[in-house]
């Protein structure tokens, strides 16, 4: 049996290795494609592709293994959060937004078909009454519209599809999510963690710029970005991170700070670990579960973000987010006023459903609250 | 056992400053640890006492690196470990370790008794998981626990067993000495009975010498073979156990003793020290303990006493002597 | 022993959390006379501050809920008291102090305002009075100079004097009944030495019961009338102090005092208690000491241990003294 056991420790080693090569190996396919994408065929993949694969290739092969190393610890907060039924609501409604995301498209028609004939379709089971004056007859007649299940949730101005428009807006508003937050994060935590370990001078100089960057007019800086470089969602994704990570800085830095002064860390210096693995051991798997909380809890304020911006009118008029299909329907409230609830409703409940996850992930993970 | 000198310390200094101003200038110092001298022999407890606010735990963690120290020296079996490398200590730190007060911030939340104390064996040079899995649970057995819990998270174990673990990471690279820094003050009687037996029984059978850091007198008084009592940062008293306990000589260790409670005895005559122990900022001038003292001498605001051996060991820094 | 002036029976409060049913107290009986100091003994657990937050009806609920008993204040069952009422009793009549000084006292106002707060609230007096009872009172805990202290605020106190601060503020309306929930676990020895002083002299000087929490025994001796040893949310033994140091019946109490350092004598190994405190959730059937005593009898796993009266005062929960347990 132990022998048994020893190869199992044997192939777990060599597992190691085998997973810096399979990455290798995908992001040299990965290269090879984009060359030719770039050079000899058309458009194989969008950009969006590539940074997907990139990710997930990432995670299955390094986020996977050691989740599953710490599965007994996940498994325990899981229970203390799950206790919590408005998390676990807020968890299975954004479970159901990414798989429409996903997979909606594929049901749904394409939702910048325009279709004037069919312009203006109330959702189903409600019917639109609309006065039309008859310039010959000089009569008003009633022109009376009910809605088909073949427009669920009704169509705009332009004939296209609601629902679809909906769908695709998810698809928009979680990947602006991911990607804002996923920057502001990342500069948050590497700033904050920095100037944590660092200590003196370097530490107040990475804390005064994170003030300056704090006072920074975002909003002017994004018209600018618009002014120059036209309303695109890229930018402004780009911009919503870098001027997000300020918060996140803070909090990281000053949890990184009491960590370090934690009898444990001390205990570890006492063994005498470098610092690389206090830092990688001992900081950053503690700091993770506040990063988690402060990731959900910031990714409502971006969505809304990026919906104010498309409301008011500088987001991408290419893209069919909530946030302009919401600028569209607003002037005809009294009327179509589908074209306005529909993504309003969304944004709603898409907003209270992280926030009520990140409350109960940050309830879970305080060891003071007893759940 | 041998009676020769495992640690050495000579005029140890600790001074922190305190910071203020617009551009962060130094306008002062908390002279936590003011020039301490003592040694321990191999396989000897020197019991370390003193109220809060004393320095001792500082002293325990600038003795191991933990804080660099402002002036003196500390040597190690001979060899001068005050202004080693980074690089150099690592060897050190096979040699001494340390335990703390507290189970529940001691341990990595995050981490299995195994990972906890495996990590003192990977840093160390054991890669092999498995002899490293073989080594952390004989430890756990050694320390009272039991093997197969060693897949257990800190919230999974009890205050007692908590501390057991931080022990069993001390021991897993087999030192020579161990700072215990406060490591009974929080459990319940019961098991401070069970952790402190635990800690005889592992110096009888590895030699191990103890630096044993405490505020209960009566725990000092079980474990130690000399004792030391601070003050302000300083040394106070130190001698035999015997002699600290039935002839105490510096003021203070006698108010200490008298405040003791004991269950045996009612209530007794006890010296009571008027005031609190003054600031580390601005420790009075002269005998740090003169404004308390109750057998105070014109000269003790004036010249601080050193710490003079008065015979047989037994070290006393006042004037009376 | 003179009038009792707290009678407490068979009080059982209980914390509903999701994991179970935690009995914190689970049928303790005390009496607590004039004047006299009786201490609520036993490790961390055992029931004691759960007791004392009952009495006053201090118990977060939910979870917790006292699910049963009488608390009886000089005839009155506190227990049936609507909740004014309680808040007229509390901090006049009987008045509690907690182990840290530190979160009992507001950060943001002065010493001397927060005894007078008290001193309006229950006393109804006029500013300039409350002023100067507050002035007398931090003189009787040992405060020197009161005046300028009293204008001082927490933080500036050393710790030793916001204990004291804090029993001057307990003492504003005169109570009844002073409850000190482990008042000297947090501080240095020297300081404690203080503090039992200072508990002593209250003693002497006021004519008020003291119902003493602490997790150490050897406190006990000092300040103690008679005192109560807790286990497991239930009584174990209550004598007098000195009946309990010398002569302990109950195998847990006997082997606590074997436990302690003694400043006196070194031992080559202490006595230790194997095992470790049951879980209050699932406890084990029967004595909740069975598992770890070496005298368990058969039926101390099965049957709850009777009240045993060994002498007048002297009463023991355990199946050694019980006529069942000496049938075997």
């Amino acid at each position: 049996m132990t022998n048994r056991f020893k190869n199992i420790k044997h192939i777990a080693r060599k597992v190691g290795m085998v997973k810096n090569l399979a990455f290798i190996a995908v992001m040299a396919l990965l290269g090879v494609v984009l060359l030719l994408d770039i050079f000899v065929v058309e458009k194989i993949f969008g950009l969006l592709v590539y940074l997907y694969i990139v990710l997930g290739t990432l995670f299955i092969l390094y986020g996977i293994p050691s989740l599953y190393a710490s599965r007994r610890l996940i498994k325990y907060y899981w229970q203390r959060a799950s206790r919590n039924r408005l998390a676990v609501g807020g968890l299975a409604f954004i479970l159901f937004l990414i798989l429409l995301a996903i997979i909606g498209p594929l049901f749904t028609t394409d939702p910048t078909a325009a279709n004037f004939e069919e312009k203006n379709l109330p959702p189903v089971g409600f019917t639109l009454e609309e006065s039309v004056y008859d310039i010959k007859t000089g009569q008003f007649t009633t022109h009376r519209i009910t809605g088909t299940g073949e427009h669920p949730v009704g169509t705009d101005d332009k004939g296209r599809d609601l629902l679809a428009m909906i769908i695709s807006g998810a698809g928009v508003s979680l990947q602006v999510g991911l990607f804002a937050t996923g920057i502001a994060i990342a500069l948050g935590t590497l700033i904050g963690v920095t100037a944590a370990y660092l200590g003196g001078k370097m530490d107040n100089i990475l804390m005064r710029f994170t003030d300056i960057m704090m006072t920074f007019p975002f909003f002017l800086l994004l018209v600018f970005i618009v002014f120059i470089f036209g309303p695109n969602l890229v930018f402004i994704v780009i911009v919503i991170g870098l001027t997000g990570w300020t918060g996140t800085a803070r909090l990281i830095r000053s949890e990184s700070l009491s960590l370090r002064t934690r009898e444990f860390v001390m205990a570890s210096k006492a063994l005498g670990a470098s610092d690389n693995r206090i830092i990688l051991s001992h900081l950053i798997p503690n700091v993770i579960s506040l990063i988690i909380v402060i990731a959900t809890l910031s990714i409502p304020g971006v969505i809304l973000a990026e919906a104010a911006l498309s409301f008011i009118g500088l987001g991408d008029p290419n893209v069919a987010s909530w946030g302009m299909i919401l600028r569209a329907g607003q002037q005809n409230l009294d009327t179509t006023w589908w074209v306005a609830v529909a993504p309003g409703v969304m944004l709603f409940l898409t907003v209270l459903a992280f926030n009520f996850l990140g409350d109960g992930l940050r309830d879970a993970f305080d060891p003071r609250s007893n759940i | 056992m041998l009676n020769h000198k495992l640690l050495e310390v000579e005029n140890l200094k600790k001074y922190y400053p305190i910071t203020g101003g617009l551009f962060a200038r130094q306008i002062g110092e908390v002279k936590a640890v003011d020039g301490v001298s003592f040694y321990i022999k191999e396989g000897e407890t020197l019991g370390l006492a003193g109220e809060s606010g004393c320095g001792k735990s500082t002293l325990g963690r600038t003795i191991l690196r933990l804080e660099e120290p402002t002036e003196g020296e500390i040597t190690y079996q001979g060899i001068n470990i005050t202004k080693l490398t980074k690089k150099e200590l690592r060897g050190l730190r096979k040699q001494i370790q340390i335990i703390f007060q507290d189970p529940q911030s001691s341990l990595d939340p995050r981490m299995t008794a195994n990972q906890s104390i495996g990590e003192a064996l990977l840093i160390h040079g054991m890669r092999d998981d498995q002899e490293r899995a073989k080594r952390v649970a004989e430890i756990l057995e050694r320390v009272g626990l039991e093997s197969r819990h060693a897949w257990r998270y800190p919230h999974e174990f009890s205050s007692g067993q908590r501390q057991r673990i931080g022990i069993g990471r001390a021991l897993a690279v087999n030192p020579k000495l161990i700072i215990a820094d406060e490591p009974v003050s929080a459990l319940d009687v019961s098991i401070q009975a069970q952790i402190l037996n635990l800690m005889l029984d592992l110096q009888k059978e590895f030699g191990l010498a103890y630096l044993f850091i405490a505020h209960d007198l009566s725990v000092i008084r079980q474990v130690s073979h000399r004792v030391a009592i601070m003050y302000l940062g300083k040394i106070v008293e130190l001698a035999e156990k015997g002699e600290i306990f039935q002839k105490p000589l510096h003021p203070y260790t006698e108010a200490l003793l008298s405040a003791i409670p004991n269950i045996r005895q009612k209530k007794k005559t006890r010296i009571l020290l008027p005031g609190s122990v003054p600031s580390p900022l601005n420790p009075p001038p002269g005998c740090r303990f003169h404004t308390r003292c109750h057998r105070v001498l014109p000269i003790c605001d004036k010249e601080e006493p050193p710490l003079k051996d008065i015979g047989e060991g037994h070290l006393v820094a006042c004037h009376l002597y | 022993m003179t009038d009792v002036i707290l009678r407490i029976r068979n009080l059982r409060t209980y914390f509903f959390t999701r994991r179970g049913i935690v009995k914190a107290v689970d049928g303790v009986d005390f009496d607590l006379g004039k004047s006299e100091c009786l201490c609520l003994v036993g490790e961390s657990g055992c029931g004691k501050t759960v007791t004392a937050l009952s009495i006053l009806s201090l118990i977060d609920s939910p979870p917790g809920r006292i699910v049963g008993g009488e608390i009886y204040y000089n005839n009155l069952n506190l227990l049936e008291c609507p909740p004014d009422q309680i808040r007229r009793i509390r901090g006049k009549e009987i008045a509690m102090i907690f182990q840290d000084a530190q979160s009992a006292l507001n950060p943001v106002f002065t010493i001397g305002d927060q005894v007078v707060e008290q001193v309006k609230l229950h006393l109804g007096t006029t500013t300039r009075e409350a002023k100067e009872k507050a002035i007398s009172l931090l003189e009787e805990v040992g405060i020197p100079t009161p005046e300028k202290v009293a204008n001082y605020y927490p933080h500036q106190l050393s710790g030793g004097m916001r204990q004291r601060a804090m029993i001057a503020m307990s003492l504003s309306c005169d109570p009844q009944i002073l409850i000190a929930d482990e008042p000297t676990t947090a501080v240095d020895v020297t300081v404690k030495a203080q503090i039992m002083d200072i508990f002593n002299q209250l003693k002497n000087t006021r004519q008020m019961s003291l119902l003493f929490i602490t997790h150490e025994l050897s406190i006990v001796s000092e300040i103690g009338d008679r005192i109560l040893v807790m286990y497991g949310g239930r009584v174990a033994e209550t004598t007098t102090v000195s009946e309990l140091l010398n002569n302990p019946k109950h195998p847990y109490t006997a082997s606590l005092i074997k436990c302690l350092p003694d400043i006196t004598q070194v031992r080559d190994r202490l006595e230790t208690i194997p095992g470790t405190v049951p879980s209050l959730i699932d406890p084990p059937g029967g004595c909740l000491f069975h598992p770890r005593c070496d005298k368990a009898l058969p039926i101390c796993r099965e049957e709850k241990p009777p009240p045993v009266t060994i002498t007048n005062g002297h009463t023991v929960f355990c199946h050694l003294y019980s006529r069942k347990g000496e049938m075997g």
